[in-house]
């Protein structure tokens, strides 16, 4: 089974949701943000992130873990500060009390910021002035790791079958279900990067080699695949992959 | 901070989510938990102008039009580019956060590339910016690698049935960018000019260059 976040191929969805003008035109202008809370909402996402109290899998996970009809109600950015909230809350940044107490100052409208001289800033807090050389680094996930690959450009590979994650029922994984169990072949090898199937729950980096699977689109879509001839590539750490016997 | 948990995913299941207890109006619910942080000083409100400023004026697809005129005037940059493209792309100073390890897939006469994550929004922001809304809908995300055509029509790109598909689902931490064939009739045209006739969508294989009329 998958979480609704692994949606690729699914049935359903309408038309892909382009921005349009006065008259109803599909333009190609949007802004970055659309309204004020969504550029709070990620700027906030972010800058909570660099207290480094959690990585980049784990706020990926949390969004994923929103229950079901939460992931589908909500909006982009109304996922994005939920999975924040329970990251805040789980890794006691903040305290249910602290957030009742704020929440129900909001919506009394006697929500207070306190003028800066009474703020006492947290020594991990990311300052203004860090910010573009944070940017700059970013979060490389290659390791330098003397691990091996085990497959070969031009291998056939056939993914697993059910969620790789072996430490926890329903834990993260990168393979997504519309290619799980399918056969597929090595594009390229990519360097070991850390494997999000453990770091999302604190179980360490693990990196593992990571690799560019090519499949036929007739392999995923069978006999109604739009066109025989297109095809579809993920990148797979070497756990979601094994030989194919020819 | 006191001792950590190990989060496991059973922790979501014993009690509420945390959550739940955010009001329904979203601006309310971000200036609430914002406000907290805030006073609690675990973020500074000048660090959130600088964030945002960065990316609404300074980071966006303006950079990544540069990466491919120099790479439309210049097939040593882009044999550099298309073998290493996050270090060629660190040539004109375009790295770091969800750029860390950059794979450019060229268009060619026989194959058009196309970029999607079906998992999150995965999207190569030193170059790009920020992803737009449709590239983060669940629309986008649940049909481009199933019917890849169908998707590219709706933008406006009919593609001839002789010409390969590939999609490109960033499924880890590489992220791509698209580069477009460069357009007839632009012999005479300079990098920056050039500059121009990329689009957004071009990079991420959901539209071409601008025409030159």
């Amino acid at each position: 089974m998958s979480r609704l976040h692994d949606m690729g191929g699914r049935f359903g969805d309408g038309l892909i949701p382009l921005p349009r003008g006065a008259e109803n035109e599909v333009t190609n202008f949007e802004p970055t943000f659309k309204y004020k809370w969504h550029a709070k909402a990620w700027a906030i996402t972010l800058a909570a992130g660099a207290l480094g109290e959690w990585n980049l899998d784990i706020s990926r996970h949390y969004r994923e873990c929103l229950p079901p009809k939460d992931y589908i109600n909500f909006s982009y950015y109304e996922k994005w500060l939920a999975a924040l909230t329970n990251l805040l809350i789980d890794k006691e940044l903040i305290s249910l009390n602290e957030l009742k107490e704020y929440v129900f100052a909001a919506e009394k409208g006697t929500l207070r910021k306190f003028s800066d001289k009474d703020i006492k800033l947290d020594q991990r807090t990311w300052l203004a002035k860090d910010v573009q050389k944070t940017l700059g680094w970013g979060g490389p996930s290659i390791r330098d790791t003397n691990v091996s690959p085990v497959f070969n450009i031009g291998d056939k590979v056939i993914t697993q079958n059910y969620n790789p994650n072996k430490d926890i029922s329903g834990g993260h994984t990168r393979l997504p279900k519309y290619a799980m169990g399918r056969v597929g072949v090595i594009h390229s090898y990519n360097n070991n990067h850390v494997f999000p199937d453990k770091n999302a729950h604190g179980l360490g980096e693990n990196p593992l080699p990571l690799y560019t699977v090519e499949f036929k689109s007739s392999e995923l879509w069978g006999e109604l695949a739009e066109s025989q001839n297109d095809s579809i590539l993920l990148d797979l750490w070497e756990p979601y992959l094994k030989l194919f016997p020819n | 901070m006191s001792e950590k948990k190990n989060i496991t995913d059973d922790h979501h299941h014993q009690h509420d989510h945390a959550h739940s207890h955010l009001p329904s109006d979203p601006e309310l619910r971000v200036k609430a938990v914002e406000t907290l942080l805030l006073n609690k000083g675990l973020i500074d409100s000048k660090t959130l102008d600088e964030l945002i400023d960065t990316y609404e004026n300074r980071i966006g697809p303006k950079n990544g039009a540069k990466v491919v005129a120099k790479a439309w005037v210049d097939p040593e940059y882009k044999k550099r580019l298309l073998n290493d493209a996050t270090s060629a792309i660190r040539e004109l100073s375009y790295q770091g956060r969800q750029g860390e390890n950059m794979a450019v897939v060229e268009n060619t006469p026989e194959t058009h590339n196309v970029i999607v994550c079906t998992l999150c929004s995965c999207y190569p922001w030193p170059v790009l910016g920020i992803p737009p809304t449709w590239y983060k809908s669940d629309e986008y995300r649940s049909r481009t690698v199933r019917e890849p055509r169908k998707v590219l029509l709706e933008f406006g790109l009919p593609l001839d049935p002789k010409v390969q598909i590939k999609v490109w689902d960033s499924t880890a931490e590489i992220r791509y960018l698209v580069l477009p064939m460069r357009p007839k009739g632009t012999v005479n045209m300079n990098e920056n000019e050039l500059a121009e006739l990329v689009t957004r969508n071009s990079m991420i294989g959901t539209g071409l260059p601008k025409e030159i009329k």
